[in-house]
């Protein structure tokens, strides 16, 4: 595909703009909720800091890496969509669908160790911002694995391929969960 | 000398490698205030380099991109400022 879409003008950010307002009304709202957090933290700092220590940050660390892995592989797939390289492309695609699903799977044993030492929503103030925080990122994550899983199949149908502007979009979603983590994985696992 | 161009290998490399810095920070952060900006400034970079090189972002209209810089700065001066008072 020739890249014709002048991103310069300002109605046509690279993604397109309705997503660009989905992305920033969520960074509008993940950030509101982390500020709270960080205020609350200012009355009870022996509390915060205990609790991050019952996190474990080396899940937090590997997690991090998964979802950035999953970021590299879907721009490479962006790159090789443009060049009309889909066998390339849904190749990287499935590597960012494996990567979104092993961020699951950690953050499952991360949760259920939680559970099973008793540390819930109503635990403390920390927990109740770790739960409410990371399960919303959650629920993205597993939306943005199915939109991946859409891309692929529509990568490889004959009959209704998938267009690369969708692509891009698509690919925007994945992006703004991995924004989203990289402001959440500081502020739970590593500074109080 | 040709300029180097930063190409989505060299934004992994650079995110992987913040990332561990980071996470072997963190053993400080608590004690030494440096070192919670120092994590709060890594986080900043990391989510201008998926922003701009990832999502393509460089390429964008001037308003997309002071946005994003906008919203990312005032991110961390207001948690940085509401931690060290």
């Amino acid at each position: 595909m020739k890249e014709n879409i002048n991103y310069k003008n300002i109605y046509y950010p690279p993604g397109g703009i309705l997503i660009w307002i989905i992305i920033l009304l969520e960074l509008l709202t993940f950030g509101i909720a982390l500020i709270a957090m960080v205020v609350s933290s200012k009355s009870n700092p022996e509390v915060y800091h205990s609790s991050r220590l019952m996190l474990n940050s080396t899940y937090g660390v590997i997690n991090t890496l998964f979802l950035l892995t999953g970021g590299f592989f879907m721009a490479e797939a962006v790159r090789f969509i443009k060049k009309n390289n889909l066998t390339k492309a849904s190749f990287y695609t499935a590597i960012a669908i494996l990567s979104g699903i092993s961020f699951l799977i950690l953050k499952g044993v991360e949760y259920y160790e939680k559970i099973e030492h008793g540390i819930g929503l109503e635990y403390n103030s920390f927990f109740t911002f770790y739960w409410l925080l990371t399960g919303f990122h959650v629920v993205h994550v597993m939306v943005g694995v199915i939109i991946l899983a859409f891309m692929y199949k529509g990568l490889k149908s004959v009959k209704s391929p998938i267009s690369p502007e969708s692509f891009e979009t698509g690919a925007h979603f994945w992006h703004m969960v991995d924004l989203i983590w990289l402001l959440l994985f500081p502020l739970l696992y590593l500074i109080f | 000398m040709k300029h180097m161009k930063l190409t989505n290998k060299h934004t992994i490399i650079i995110l992987y490698f913040l990332t561990l810095l980071s996470g072997l920070l963190s053993n400080y952060s608590p004690y030494i205030f440096y070192a919670t900006i120092a994590i709060l400034i890594f986080a900043g970079i990391k989510f201008l380099l998926v922003a701009f090189q990832f999502m393509e972002m460089k390429k964008a209209h001037p308003f997309w991109k002071n946005i994003l810089v906008i919203y990312i700065s005032l991110f961390i001066l207001t948690v940085g400022l509401i931690l060290y008072k």
